[in-house]
């Protein structure tokens, strides 16, 4: 999954897998060459979108955050963080709605292994109003 | 006031960890409330705010006195016999004890949303009981959380935040160990924070109460697994619903709106409890508690008061200034046109009741006491503004889980308006 994260950012290209490159996988090399394209090889750049129409504030991405969670103790019960929020701190509920503050603290960018395929404030957000995106 | 942790009174739920950032004059920043606490911090300087007094005139409503609107008041109350009194659910609960010695005083019938809304819960735990519990066990200990009939990510956004996705004190772990069950007819949001573990069981329209008594017959037979499946939900997921339910350290079922109603003439409400004390029965380590979704933020405060005062908790009439026995309801009592006066406190009838109880109520002098504009607002006689419990006055409250808590004044109210227990105190002292 490592390797088809960094594909995904640029990082690497589909070349880089020698296993792909063996005849048997031709099929799947050609699939994945595809599904690039020119964009194969091209450095992105992590997004975190909120939609704030989409948005009620609910708090669930403030508290389920990882790095929320280590940074930030009130979270941990479900409370809202601290004001002025800590520098790692990732998302805050302001207004009624969610912002995005760091995310170059993100688990996306900042961890190894497998915690970088962390994706929870999008997959438990129950507006669907967080998108995570590389471009 | 500079970054301090006031108490939400946008729902029920009255969240104690909202940071405002103010000068006491205005509320600058609203930081960690959702969308409807915002709004709710928003009224203060909302334009559907009422700051005057207001009487209708000539058809039309015209701005008074504060003393030109008390004697108006004074005079409908004077010249009625059967007064009703409607309301109470977003009023702190010394205003509460005010209205309800209101009613005893002008001989009138006092009754709060609650009754058609979770009191229904609490007069069908007369009978069978209440196995009750609260937020912080949710989010201390909970394992199992069981949304029955409600949409808890729309209607209350913080309460998920809070029991299901917290870790709290004695885990590691939050969400990862509790299981969310999720039944309801219709696939709402919350069934968008599901996790592969979590069942979500879109059952059929009205066929609860069959499902519940399946789930009483078998819960208390050993290995008991259903021969087929009941109202849309197949034999495997009622298996995993029933393993869950006998096999739960500490589970929670959020009752919602959707179970109010009864079905085939049956009271779900009272099968549920059952099934949830027979469960309790056979459980020798876990229990099962319930929790009711209201809406209104202080609706179970008028239960709490009137029943610690009087010895009933809705539907209280007054003859004679006495307590008397009486099987009407706000609903029966307008249905029968058993009223000659009304005076609302901040809640919406006109919009809330069907159109047929909403024209009695409207062909009768209608008294207002609230700080908004609303349906009823337009056809009210007379309208006192009050001041927004929670923001411009403090008070006590109860929170869904029957804590109560203790509101603070933050900032100080436009036009010097009352709060709602002063304007009801006046209304007495002059009766008096």
């Amino acid at each position: 999954m490592a390797f088809a994260l960094d594909l995904l950012q640029g990082k690497v290209k589909v070349d880089d897998c020698t296993p792909l490159l063996e005849p048997k996988y031709k099929k799947d090399y050609d699939t994945l060459k595809d599904l690039l394209g020119a964009e194969e090889g091209k450095e992105k750049e992590l997004r975190i979108d909120v939609d704030n129409d989409l948005c009620d504030g609910c708090g669930i991405c403030v508290t389920i955050c990882p790095v929320n969670a280590r940074y930030c103790p009130p979270s941990l019960s479900g409370k809202a963080p601290d004001y002025p929020p800590e520098k790692h701190q990732l998302f805050q509920v302001k207004g009624g709605k969610c912002e995005l503050l760091a995310i170059e603290y993100c688990r996306r960018i900042e961890a190894q292994g497998r915690e970088r395929e962390c994706r929870v404030c999008e997959t438990y957000c129950p507006r669907e109003a967080i998108k995570i995106d590389y471009v | 006031m500079a970054n301090e942790r006031v108490i939400c009174s946008g729902c029920s739920l009255l969240c104690d960890d909202i940071i405002i950032k103010s000068d006491g004059l205005y509320i600058d920043e609203v930081i960690g409330a959702c969308l409807k606490g915002k709004e709710r911090f928003d009224q203060a300087t909302a334009k559907n705010r009422i700051l005057n007094p207001l009487i209708k005139k000539d058809g039309e409503l015209k701005k008074v006195t504060f003393d030109e609107a008390l004697e108006k008041t004074l005079t409908i109350i004077k010249n009625s016999s059967k007064p009703l009194l409607y309301g109470f659910s977003t009023v702190n609960c010394e205003a509460q004890l005010k209205g309800i010695e209101l009613a005893s005083l002008i001989n009138g019938f006092i009754d709060s949303n609650s009754i058609i809304c979770q009191g229904k819960v609490l007069n069908t735990a007369k009978e069978t009981g209440l196995s009750l519990t609260t937020i912080a066990e949710g989010i201390n200990k909970a394992d199992l959380l069981i949304l029955w009939g409600a949409n808890a990510a729309e209607s209350i956004p913080r309460l998920l935040n809070k029991v299901l996705f917290s870790r709290g004190k004695f885990r590691m772990t939050g969400r990862e160990i509790k299981t969310l069950i999720i039944i309801d007819p219709v696939k709402t949001a919350s069934f968008g924070v599901m996790g592969v573990r979590d069942i979500a069981l879109q059952i059929e329209t009205a066929k609860d109460i069959d499902l519940i008594r399946v789930l009483k017959e078998y819960c208390c037979k050993a290995d008991g697994i259903p021969d087929a499946g009941v109202a849309g939900i197949d034999k495997d997921d009622l298996k995993r619903v029933l393993l869950h339910l006998t096999g739960t350290e500490n589970g929670i079922i959020f009752i919602g709106q959707g179970l109010l109603k009864s079905q085939n003439g049956d009271n779900v409400i009272k099968e549920l409890l059952e099934l949830v004390q027979l469960i309790n029965v056979k459980q020798e380590k876990g229990r099962i508690s319930v929790i009711m979704l209201g809406g209104h933020y202080n609706m179970l405060g008028f239960d709490h008061v009137a029943l610690s005062n009087y010895g009933k908790n809705h539907s209280l009439q007054f003859s004679n200034h006495q307590l008397v026995e009486t099987p009407d309801t706000i609903i029966t009592k307008i249905e029968k046109d058993d009223f000659d006066c009304s005076i609302i406190v901040g809640t919406d009838p006109i919009s809330h009741f069907p159109t047929q109880l909403s024209k009695k109520l409207m062909s009768k002098p209608l008294i207002l006491i609230d700080n908004k504009q609303t349906a009823t607002s337009y056809v009210a006689d007379v309208i006192i503004p009050s001041s927004i419990t929670g923001i411009e006055n403090g008070g006590m409250v109860y929170r869904i889980d029957h804590i109560p808590l203790n509101l603070k004044k933050i900032i100080n109210p436009p036009n010097n308006v009352f709060s709602d227990e002063e304007i009801i105190k006046k209304i007495i002292e002059s009766l008096e």
